[in-house]
């Protein structure tokens, strides 16, 4: 059968269209309540996916992903506190409009910016991702390891972090992807004769820790006195759009242009992509002297910027199974776990699957219409939902999310272990997004150089010497010394700390 | 809890030396001459480096070697953060003897109390998520949530 038909007859099935519209809901939740984060809502979906066949999880996640960074805006707007991190870019343009009177337009830019946005990500998605895998097919290790590099060097470099820190992060999650049976010689690393050890650092435990158990923990220190969020009720959001269109078109086109890049480039998410939109619209704007003040041009570029990212990110992990940002590297876990390796392969195999996740794509970018207006209409409901009864409801399902990934408490332990340590690290100011990564891709990597250095015999040379290997070799050195570079001469980083 | 970056990169350089130290007991084959310890090796390397910087960077900095931030001070914002790492700790020692059910209920009910919610809303809203939660993960995803008390019951 035609693939892109049984792509329709696999997403249009009532359990999977189900799945979408609860994960939408639950997406738009976590996005729009301050501290929970688009990744979170993620790692607390991965064992409720984990039961169900690939095209229902993937939905999940697709889902709850697209709706969570639209939702961050809505708080960021009512409360200046953006709902997570890819709204942070904005938050303070966004209330200064609010505080003018705004709020109506401000919450109609960031809806129909983002599903427009989102939109052309996944044009974008589809578009490329064929056309790439058929070059993909043809890669050997070394192409792998100079994809790898540079998607962990990029997570590094153009993540807001001091870069020594950043770097730190990576090679603390590469050292404990090292954790259990080695890739080569099949011997048992790290692992103190520990049974549980020996199958690794399970990723879906270590993960929930990393990004939810620390985020209860930072959250829980004041919860206790945490007064209740007042919000402005909201008018008609539609009004005004369409002047705002025709103004700012441009900066539509090209907010959306750089987040599908930056969400494309390995290791570099969404809220990279928000910041460095809003910046580039600053730059080039005719009234600069208008940002901060209410102005709703940047928050064109940057709102679009930041749905059209999520597109952009799935771009090297379907073709390559490189992540392009965090969401992406839970992704792939979950596409592992699934038995579905990802990387060119997959397009030859199970065409069917990429075409369903674009068809989920495209759908959760425009159901988002509707039910971003409703949570936009319901936010002063959401935002009073009361923070001390859902901390620890979070808690619960984190532990049997946990629990269930290795059906023993080993997973639990795991998790708080973890969660203490994220916690640790993000407050000296280590950010844990490349530990992920590193974690993720850190059998791949490791895989791919001793590979790569048996074939070369321990010679240099051969891992430039293919043509792309070459080019890839060659932008992550240029990369690494830019990096060096940067670091001896202490200049601040490209994006303002968040 | 605020470590200096000086005593962190110290810390990282004595961690990056136990792991490789670690690596020298693992095995090498003959006529192979990249094995596994070479990539941990790598890593070590690289953490070493990094601890370094920091260390430099702590000592030109100088500064206390440890900052503590005001709300470990206060008891009940303390105990407020610890709170999470207990319930975890009590579901990790009850959840096997107890069950499920009522280790989850206890959990919750416990933090809500302690986050001040009101009692009638707390024990209601306890006992419908443990039993939601029961539901979803035992009934419909099949996973094997201890039983313990309840075992003849369910």
């Amino acid at each position: 059968m035609d693939p892109i038909l049984a792509a329709f007859g696999l997403v249009f099935d009532p359990f999977v269209l189900a799945v979408i519209g609860v994960s939408a809901v639950f997406g738009m939740f976590v996005g729009a309540m301050p501290g929970l984060t688009a990744t979170m809502a993620t790692a607390l979906l991965v064992p409720v996916t984990f039961f169900m066949p690939p095209v229902p999880a993937l939905g999940a996640i697709v889902t709850a992903t697209a709706m969570a960074i639209f939702a961050g805006d809505i708080p960021a707007a009512m409360l200046r506190m953006p709902g997570t991190p890819a709204s942070a870019a904005y938050a303070d343009e966004s209330y200064a409009m609010t505080l003018k009177g705004q709020l109506n337009l401000n919450m109609g830019v960031n809806l129909v910016f983002s599903v427009a946005g989102g939109l052309v990500g996944v044009a974008v998605l589809i578009a490329a991702a064929p056309a790439l895998a058929e070059v993909a097919i043809n890669f050997s290790s070394y192409e792998y390891f100079w994809l790898a590099c540079l998607g962990l060097t990029c997570a590094v470099f153009l993540s807001n972090a001091d870069p020594v820190k950043g770097v730190l992060s990576l090679f603390i999650g590469l050292l404990l992807a090292t954790v259990g049976i080695d890739p080569a010689a099949g011997f048992p690393r790290f692992t103190f004769d520990n049974v549980d050890l020996i199958s690794g650092i399970n990723f879906v435990p270590t993960m929930i820790g990393m990004f939810a158990i620390s985020e209860l923990l930072r959250g829980a220190i004041d919860l206790r006195s945490a007064p209740a969020a007042i919000v402005q009720q909201v008018g008609n959001i539609f009004a005004g759009i369409a002047p705002v269109f025709r103004r700012y078109w441009f900066n539509f086109l090209r907010g959306s242009v750089i987040g599908t890049a930056i969400g494309a480039l390995p290791g570099a998410g969404a809220d990279i992509a928000a910041w460095i939109s809003y910046a580039v619209s600053k730059r080039f704007s005719k009234e600069p002297e208008k940002f901060g003040t209410g102005h709703v041009e940047g928050i064109v570029d940057s709102t679009s910027a930041n749905n059209s990212a999520l597109g952009g990110a799935w771009i090297p992990a379907l073709v390559f199974g490189i992540p392009g940002d965090s969401i992406t590297a839970i992704v792939i876990g979950v596409l592992y776990m699934k038995g579905m390796n990802p990387g060119p392969t997959v397009f030859l195999e199970n065409p069917q699957l990429i075409y369903a996740v674009f068809l989920i794509f495209i759908l959760a970018n425009l159901i988002m219409l509707p039910l971003g207006w409703a949570a936009i209409k319901g936010a002063r409901q959401m935002l009073r939902a009361p923070r001390n009864l859902l901390l620890p409801v979070i808690l619960l399902f984190c532990i049997v999310g946990s629990f269930a990934m290795t059906n023993s408490l080993y997973g639990v332990v795991l998790m708080l272990v973890m969660g203490l340590f994220g916690w640790f690290l993000e407050s000296h100011g280590i950010p844990v997004a490349p530990l992920i990564l590193g974690l993720v891709l850190g059998e791949l990597l490791e895989q791919t150089f001793v590979q790569s250095m048996i074939k070369a015999d321990g010679a240099i040379l051969p891992f430039f010497s293919r043509p792309i290997a070459g080019v890839l070799g060659v932008a992550t050195v240029a990369i690494w010394g830019v990096m060096v570079w940067r670091g001896l001469r202490h200049r601040p980083a490209l994006v303002p700390a968040g | 809890m605020r470590l200096n970056d000086g005593l962190l990169g110290a810390l990282l350089i004595g961690f990056a030396g136990w792991v490789w130290w670690q690596t020298s007991f693992f095995p090498a084959f003959p006529g192979q001459d990249y094995g596994p310890n070479l990539f941990p090796r790598i890593l070590a390397a690289g953490i070493a480096l990094a601890g370094l910087a920091l260390l430099l960077r702590g000592l030109r900095a100088g500064g206390a070697l440890l900052v503590i931030e005001p709300w470990v001070r206060d008891p009940a914002r303390l105990l407020s953060f610890l709170a999470i790492p207990l319930a975890a700790g009590f579901y990790l020692l009850a959840a096997t003897p107890l069950g499920f059910i009522p280790t989850a209920f206890l959990l919750l009910a416990g933090l809500f109390l302690w986050f001040r919610a009101r009692p009638l809303v707390a024990l209601p809203v306890a006992a419908s998520v443990t039993l939601l939660v029961h539901w979803f993960f035992a009934g419909l995803m099949r996973v094997p949530l201890p039983r313990g008390l309840l075992d003849k019951v369910l």
